[in-house]
């Protein structure tokens, strides 16, 4: 009986948007007589940071502070269509509607400053607040006096709309799969590493370490990306290693009907994790970006699998890696894979091939 | 200051950790009613008996509803995308899992309410049940859906998810080896602190607000305007603030019915189901099963693969035809393998339905993939980053469904991770990049799928 150290590693994934598409988002903005900002978006925060990662991203466009935008998501009557916080796509297709509405909101804006400074609205730019002359910074205006001149002396509102749509993905060929234009808005990337170690007279494994690169595109704010992928690795780990509805699968008895009787991962005993974060910008994402908010609890059940066959030479194929399975892996440990000509095959006794009764439409040959 | 790259605070975050978050369990209206279901004690079972006089006559009970009740009872909730609707909203004359939803009663409180539904006169006559998705098309298999035991509204009435790609024959003669293995990951809760609950309120001028905790407010609002066979302008959705979601909350699992009730009642009804209730009737994480042979030679090039998936969708179709699709065009992982051979099949079986969690679709398919991958890395007796490298897809690499990546960060990102636990790579594995591959770079099995991409 001992402790053995492994590791194993994983490359994955994920397509950002819906799966094939035709998933809108649209956006409105409206400037108050003072400069500040109000977003109407249909994104429902469900705990990814939507409503901030969308602020910035308006306040970034429009050119003034974040403090200024105050984002309304609260309802169907004031905010217009999102397909909704799903599919990764909260950044990058409802992100992609709010940076539309700020640049035709900031259109407005140019053209209301035009008429105060008397310069073509495309030789102005708005920064940090002030709409200032191209070259020559010292011709200025404040966004607050440019908002507070269209309410009062030119009677106009300020204000900005925009949508995004990536076209559906028709599958046109149901025998093949093939489609006619690309069925995601974007792929994200990661890779990921695990240390485990596992017990093999308990069969307890321990996630000790995990190292996790993501490519976001571009990190809108570092801080909620690298929470997403620390929050996904949590995750995780649960997959690997402890949730499971149904005990005693595909039987549908002894469900855990409480949180007492159902084993999610907690903060403690948290493996160290390092975050990585590269940034190849997407060609259509805001600001370059992409989402990875769901794939970031998918690379470490197969790590932690791989971790645990480096540790004590047993893959368990089943999930959760539960005491119990390693356990029964290390008694049959000797019988490996059967090998049949050039074929070399695992788990034959779990395939549909033993399980299924002779004449099932469901059928995987193996062997030569 | 630049805002886009900045790390600022969650917009929400001080009111969630100081419980100052307004969720939907916090609204509360004059007159309000709470809802209690009925639900189905048994996995699967005629309906022979369904009175609710005695339910409704009981004091403090304002409305009891049933199927019948529902203007359009079966709407599926992706027909948009071609998935027909198979889910009645209420059971009608046959329930296909234990506890989906047969009745619910609004009354003055949730103890009254449950009472009553208690006291709703109901009679089963029990049929076998089906669970084991691998025995599902066995010939003495249980009948448990109108559909049969799998979906059959797939693209051209399929009723399997096909990928094919390449010549996938000749790549398993090719092959020095081929390496099998079965790979089944658990069903999981989406287990959020907040369960599905929603408040309906009958406004004076007709309309309902609807108080929610949908991902997605206009989805759930079609939802709800799609089953009572109203226009939109009747609804208004409140919500936008989820007390955790991760797939579950894109089922509009409460608002429906709880509508119904509220209209029936002409008061405002809220449903507000139990830790129990979101555990063991609200959907999870499907259960998958998935087969992969995968055809390499010695060197560590994956030449073809053939895949069969077996997806537990439980009772009903829900989102998993869309799951399954989004798997088979994914179950390459995050490599270039020219020659493939792909069958999934949606399965149904007498267990809660299964629906979106992080990751859908995929998050099964990276597992079984990239375990496999690691096994014949160990098979091949080769360095699982080197196996991983040589197959990473590259720029102009075609997916699964023929369509060229244009940004692929496999070989960026595996090298992150080597440099990051100090694994020495080789410096020719070390200087690649996800470039597009060409003249001396370009392995032969690879020439024809390059050569077909429209750049």
């Amino acid at each position: 009986m001992a402790k053995h150290r492994g590791r194993g590693i994983s490359a994955i994934e994920y397509p950002t948007g819906m799966n094939q598409n035709g998933d809108p988002s649209q956006a409105w903005i409206k400037m108050k007589p003072d400069g500040r900002v109000d977003v109407f978006s249909g994104t429902s925060d469900i705990g990814n940071g939507s409503k901030t990662i969308q602020s910035q991203i308006v306040a970034e466009t429009l050119g003034v502070p974040y403090e200024w935008i105050t984002y309304d998501n609260s309802n169907t009557d004031s905010s217009p269509v999102c397909t909704g916080t799903f599919a990764s796509r909260a950044t990058f297709v409802a992100g992609k509607a709010v940076e539309k509405a700020a640049l035709s909101a900031r259109q407005k804006l140019l053209e209301i400053a035009a008429k105060e400074l008397e310069i073509a609205p495309d030789d102005l730019e708005v920064v940090d607040g002030e709409v200032i002359a191209k070259g020559a910074p010292q011709k200025k205006i404040g966004v607050p006096d440019v908002a507070a001149a269209a309410t009062w002396t030119h009677g106009e509102l300020i204000t900005g709309t925009g949508a995004h749509l990536n076209p559906y993905a028709a599958i046109v060929e149901p025998a093949t799969g093939k489609v006619d234009s690309p069925p995601h808005a974007a792929i994200s990337y990661a890779a990921c590493a695990a240390e485990v170690e596992v017990d093999d007279e308990t069969g307890e494994v321990r996630v000790e370490h995990l190292w996790q690169c993501f490519d976001v595109g571009r990190a809108i704010n570092p801080t909620l990306v690298e929470g997403q992928i620390q929050g996904g690795a949590l995750m995780g780990l649960g997959l690997g290693l402890l949730e499971e509805c149904y005990p005693y699968y595909p039987s549908a008895e002894h469900r855990g009907g409480e949180f007492g009787s159902y084993l999610a991962p907690g903060i403690k005993g948290l493996p160290k994790i390092d975050t990585i974060i590269i940034e190849n910008p997407s060609e259509a994402g805001p600001y370059g970006a992409k989402g990875i908010s769901e794939m970031a609890n998918n690379p470490q059940p197969p790590a932690i699998v791989a971790a645990v066959y480096a540790a004590v030479g047993v893959w368990v194929t089943e999930l959760p890696v539960t005491p119990e399975r390693v356990l029964r892996a290390l008694e049959q440990k000797d019988r490996g894979p059967r090998e049949d000509g050039k074929w070399v095959i695992f788990d034959e006794d779990l395939s549909v091939d033993t399980v299924a009764a002779e004449g099932s439409r469901f059928h995987f040959p193996v062997g030569g | 200051m630049k805002a886009v790259g900045a790390r600022l605070p969650r917009y929400d975050g001080v009111a969630h950790v100081t419980g100052r978050t307004e969720f939907v369990d916090d609204v509360r209206v004059p007159n309000m009613l709470w809802a209690k279901a009925l639900r189905s004690p048994v996995h699967h079972a005629g309906i022979t008996k369904l009175d609710t006089k005695k339910a409704a006559a009981m004091k403090g009970v304002h409305a009891v509803v049933t199927w019948e009740d529902v203007p359009r009872l079966v709407y599926g909730h992706l027909e948009a995308l071609g998935i027909p609707g198979d889910e009645p909203l209420l059971a009608k004359d046959e329930v296909r899992y234990k506890g989906q939803p047969i009745a619910l009663v609004a009354a003055e409180d949730e103890e009254t309410a449950q009472l009553a539904a208690e006291a709703i006169e109901i009679d089963f006559d029990e049929r076998p049940a089906l669970f084991d998705i691998r025995k599902a098309a066995d010939p003495d298999a249980p009948q448990i859906h109108h559909w049969g035991n799998w979906y059959p509204h797939f693209e051209a009435e399929m009723d399997v998810r096909q990928i094919r790609k390449g010549d996938i024959e000749r790549a398993f003669d090719q092959a020095d080896t081929i390496v099998s293995g079965v790979y089944r990951p658990a069903a999981i809760e989406q287990a959020p602190l907040e369960t599905q609950i929603s408040l309906v309120v009958p406004e004076p001028n007709g309309r309902l607000t609807i108080y929610s905790c949908t991902q997605a407010l206009y989805f759930s609002m079609g939802v709800v305007a799609a089953h009572l066979e109203w226009p939109l302008n009747r609804l208004k959705f409140v919500g936008g603030t989820v007390g955790g979601g991760f797939g579950g909350k894109v089922d509009t699992a409460a608002e429906t019915v709880s509508a119904l009730a509220a209209l029936k009642a002409g008061r405002p009804v809220k449903w507000r189901w139990t830790r129990e209730e979101e555990f063991l009737c609200s959907s999870t994480r499907a259960p998958w099963h998935m087969e992969i042979a995968d055809a390499v030679t010695k060197d560590g090039w994956i030449l073809g693969r053939k895949m069969l998936t077996l997806h537990d969708s439980g009772a009903y179709a829900r989102f998993s035809p869309y799951g399954v699709t989004k798997h088979s065009f994914h179950h390459t992982g995050a490599y270039t393998i020219p020659n493939l051979h792909f069958d999934g099949y949606v399965v149904f079986t007498n267990r809660v339905p299964t629906t979106a969690m992080r990751g859908f679709g995929v998050t099964s398919v990276s597992f079984a993939t990239e375990t496999h991958v690691s096994r014949t890395a160990e098979v091949l007796g080769m360095d699982p980053f080197e196996l991983r490298l040589k197959n990473a897809n590259r720029i102009g690499d075609t997916s699964p469904n023929g369509i060229a990546y244009t940004d692929p960060s496999t070989v960026p990102t595996i090298h992150s991770i080597a440099e990051a636990i100090g694994h020495e790579l080789p410096g020719d594995y070390r200087a690649m990049t996800r470039d597009a591959r060409g003249g001396d770079l370009l392995p032969e099995h690879l020439v024809a799928q390059v050569g077909e991409v429209d750049h």
